[in-house]
């Protein structure tokens, strides 16, 4: 129970440091594929820091799986949402966003590894 | 002796019990239920720090080898806290020099994601088992998943240099070797796995 509580607090954690950070470097106005790929870029370098801090926690595994999905197309996501000027208007607005993403794909994740958990093979001798 | 995995183990053994505190204590019960079936004369490849020994069945005779000295002498104390024999030797697995057909059962743990030739010590420790005998191993693979596999694949020139690869396929390697898989289970996703075994002949 208390890792689930954990992976869902790294989760909203990643998400929101991404969203934070895009929103940082995405200016209204900016072209829309530069923001996704600076977008995408920049929740790399955010997931593999903060998965790493994190994995001694949690698990290595559980840390940087969810934070990669985070990282990668949340700020692919955040990117082209802060380039269109859509949706949040405050930076705490933004962030929240970047917590609500995080947990959803951590909850998807969990409800995929719900499912694929167990014997793939079993000969039983 | 593969000196620069042996020098890249060494280095990570400062730092491996925090990195793996999550891990160990996250994926502890399944380990317990896999070596649960070990039995017989014992060998466990790649024993790092021993944190692994706790989760052994009491009252077996294991020899736990590893090429990292430095993670052996880490080893030490939880080998001695043990309820059962381990004895603790620097071999690499892919120059064992151990008898053929000597063992009932192998185990490894996170250990075929770093042998840099994997085939080549998986096939050593069919050798080295006894006709009938087991494979027990707790490992990473590559994730199947498109979006999962490709970070992997991605991630694997960094993790490569300080650690393991993320993205072996260590289930085809295993048969590969000559192993028939008895079973194969995803403890999660598709990247933590327990695979068991067996030597057919």
């Amino acid at each position: 129970m208390i890792f689930t509580i954990g992976d869902y607090v790294a989760g909203m954690l990643v998400g929101a440091a991404t969203a934070l950070s895009v929103r940082m470097v995405v200016w209204p106005g900016m072209d829309m594929v530069i923001a996704m790929i600076a977008g995408m870029a920049i929740g790399m370098a955010v997931h593999i820091v903060l998965g790493l801090i994190l994995a001694p926690l949690i698990g290595m595994f559980n840390a940087m799986i969810p934070a990669s999905l985070i990282g990668m197309y949340g700020g692919m996501f955040f990117g082209m949402r802060d380039s269109m000027a859509a949706g949040s208007r405050t930076l705490a607005a933004a962030i929240a966003v970047g917590v609500v993403f995080g947990a959803i794909v951590v909850a998807g994740v969990e409800y995929y590894d719900r499912t694929l958990r167990g014997a793939v093979v079993d000969s039983g001798y | 002796m593969d000196t620069a995995t042996q020098r890249k183990w060494d280095a990570a053994s400062r730092s491996f019990d925090f990195i793996t505190f999550g891990d160990d204590h996250r994926l502890g019960p399944h380990k317990r239920r896999l070596f649960a079936k070990m039995h017989g004369a014992i060998l466990m490849v790649a024993a790092g720090t021993g944190n692994d020994f706790r989760f052994f069945p009491t009252g077996q005779s294991i020899l736990a080898i590893d090429i990292s000295p430095k993670m052996l002498e880490r080893a030490e104390k939880k080998a001695a806290q043990y309820q059962g024999k381990i004895e603790l030797r620097q071999m690499d697995v892919c120059q064992l020099p151990l008898p053929d057909s000597s063992f009932d059962s192998v185990v490894t743990v996170c250990t075929f994601c770093s042998v840099p030739e994997p085939v080549i010590g998986l096939r050593e420790l069919y050798r080295v088992l006894k006709p009938g005998g087991q494979i027990l191993m707790f490992e990473h693979v590559r994730s199947r998943i498109g979006p999962l596999g490709i970070f992997l694949d991605l991630m694997t020139p960094l993790s490569r240099r300080v650690g393991p690869d993320l993205n072996r396929d260590t289930v085809g390697n295993v048969q590969k070797a000559g192993f028939r898989i008895r079973r194969e289970e995803n403890v999660y996703l598709d990247i933590v796995k327990s695979i068991e075994g067996v030597k057919d002949r």
